[in-house]
């Protein structure tokens, strides 16, 4: 380079600003105003509360009528309950611990789930203390258990490990979701900080917690069966789902111009590639499990899939990895796919039918392993369990403002760019 | 052949996404953009293509599985079958971890070698560095000037209104 270079002296150097910072619309106080104090029409609140009254209805009856069958759907909406709710805590454990700046717009949604946890393990309590014998080791069958798995699969032992799980997962979720609005009304930090440290403290206790649940509450379902992998598949599906979950509630926030364009196509983009990410893990695991076992190929651990491949089951079986993974991954593999507001809820309505599908092949054929049951107390459990999804994550939604008003990296997140 | 290139250096990420869209606006053909770092947002605001590296990605994932695929079938079913626990010859479960495993290799592998093709990085390639601040704190915007349409005294206004702290034109050599 033969010109002079030019050289400003560090003094002499304005002031570094970003791009449109000053002008943050939040600093209107209108706007803040607006966020919090979302409110939803009464019309969506009641359409929601007709799909529980429905659920709520075919579930007594059912109790009466078809007992097994409906206490298997409880299971099954417990399972898918707690794992949006985890995994709402799960994200935003994540979001903390990495130090994420794009994800703040949107962490209300996840937090907003975690407000299903309590009806996810009202439900799994229900089945396990007025229903056990969905779980066969509790009749009696214990002589042919083996030492460890005899110690363990005590039905006092059981309801002692589920209060644990219940009471480690709603004290962690109480403490992040407090300490996040808190942060709404003074602007602290201290709050974000005790959430980083919360956040890991969750992570671990949620990674060992989930996993042994995964395993008491569904894998115990058929206990000669054993996989030791069962507890990281529990996991992939929670992790898709509930990612699916606040994708499918950014979009409908987004189409009710409740947020007025805070969550843009960057955010659902990242919420996208986490989709893929978290379906291609899900595929990943649900292969593992099934090539170890149909590698090994002892009895009592290929007993399981026979059950699921033989008869009408196996269309279903066949079903399960095309909603979970090859229609998501392959669908959201062009940029503008992940951009696409309603493609991306298409996929991730899509992805949550999955998920019910995933349990409904861990849970029933426990039970029924002839042929699916599947008819009205399926169906109108599950409708039940979408009217609960959408009434309680709408009101917990109400409770906060839509964004950490007062967030460290609010900023940042407004002005995420791909 | 040589073509006249006008180059403007910038201090601050607000200028250079400022004049790269300006100068987009203008119709001015922007050649190439340099930053000491990767810039969000950036090339949406000089207009430049999406890169179609990701398609070659897809299709080279497509090709190594396949390839793959018809291997394992070939050696185990065809050439030299073996016995492995009474299993059918072309069991596909076992062929899945190595397939995954090659498709991630010439997709992966395939897509940098696509890269060095694309962006003619060869080995042993001279660095051509066009100032010396785009590889510490400054960003620099290359705009060629065409025959017709290009007032040098409107594109010096436009790049003292993005706060330019230096400004040259230059002849460049195209093979």
């Amino acid at each position: 380079m033969t010109a002079e270079t030019p050289n400003v002296s560090s003094d002499e150097m304005p002031t570094h600003r970003h791009p449109g910072i000053a002008e943050s619309d939040l600093s209107r106080p209108w706007i803040a105003d607006r966020l919090s104090r979302f409110r939803v029409s009464t019309r969506t609140v009641r359409s929601w509360h007709a799909l529980t009254a429905v659920g709520a209805a075919v579930l007594v009856i059912g109790l009466f009528l078809a007992p097994a069958r409906t206490w298997a759907s409880v299971l099954l909406a417990s399972q898918f309950l707690i794992g949006l709710g985890l995994g709402g805590l799960f994200l935003v454990a994540m979001h903390y611990l990495t130090g994420a700046g794009w994800s703040v717009v949107i962490r209300r949604i996840p937090e907003a789930m975690a407000a299903l946890l309590p009806v996810g393990l009202a439900a799994v309590a229900a089945v396990v203390i007025f229903y056990p014998s969905l779980y066969a080791w509790t009749t009696g069958e214990h002589d042919t258990l083996s030492g460890f798995k005899g110690l363990w699969l005590n039905y006092r032992y059981l309801l002692l490990r589920s209060a644990a799980y219940a009471a480690i997962w709603l004290l962690f979720a109480r403490a992040l979701i407090r300490n996040s609005r808190a942060q709404d009304t003074d602007g602290a930090l201290n709050p974000r900080h005790r959430n980083v440290a919360l956040s890991a403290g969750f992570t671990v206790c949620f990674a060992l917690s989930y996993w042994l649940a995964s395993v008491d509450w569904v894998m115990a379902l058929e206990h000669h069966w054993y996989s030791t992998i069962f507890g990281v598949y529990a996991f992939t599906g929670l992790f898709s789902s509930s990612l699916a979950c606040t994708i499918l509630v950014a979009q409908w926030l987004r189409g009710m111009h409740a947020m007025g364009g805070i969550i843009r196509d960057d955010h659902l983009h990242d919420l996208a590639k986490l989709l893929m990410g978290a379906t291609t893990l899900w595929m990943y695991i649900w292969f593992s499990q099934y090539m170890l076992i149909w590698y090994a190929n002892i009895p009592e651990e290929t007993i399981y899939y026979v059950h699921r491949q033989s008869g009408t089951w196996g269309p279903l079986f066949l079903m399960n990895p095309i909603l979970n993974w090859i229609i998501p991954f392959f669908t959201l593999l062009p940029r503008f796919c992940k951009r696409d507001g309603i493609i991306l809820a298409r996929i991730a309505m899509l992805v949550l039918v999955g998920r019910w599908l995933d349990l409904y092949l861990m849970i029933y054929p426990s039970a029924f392993p002839d042929a699916p049951a599947f008819g009205l107390w399926e169906v109108g459990i599950a409708l039940g369990t979408a009217g609960v999804i959408g009434g309680l994550i709408l009101r917990a939604l109400g409770r906060a403002a839509l964004v950490p008003l007062k967030d460290l990296y609010l900023r940042e997140s407004l002005h995420h760019h791909q | 052949m040589s073509r006249r290139i006008f180059m403007s250096i910038h201090e601050r990420e607000e200028d250079i996404l400022g004049i790269a869209r300006a100068a987009r606006e203008a119709g001015l053909t922007i050649v190439d953009i340099y930053a000491p770092y990767a810039v969000h947002g950036l090339d949406q605001a000089a207009g430049f293509r999406p890169s179609r590296l990701p398609i070659i990605c897809f299709i080279l994932g497509l090709l190594g599985a396949g390839l793959k695929v018809w291997f394992e079938f070939w050696t185990t079913a065809i050439d030299w079958p073996i016995d492995v626990g009474g299993k059918p010859w072309n069991s596909w479960p076992a062929f899945v971890p190595v397939t995954f495993e090659v498709m991630v290799l010439f997709a992966g592998v395939g897509t940098v070698i696509a890269l060095f093709i694309t962006t003619k990085l060869w080995p042993g390639k001279r660095a051509k560095i066009v100032f010396d601040g785009v590889t510490d704190d400054r960003f620099a915007l290359l705009i060629v000037e065409q025959d017709a349409t290009f007032e040098p005294g409107k594109v010096r206004m436009l790049c003292e209104r993005f706060n330019a702290v230096y400004v040259e034109e230059r002849e460049e050599e195209t093979a």
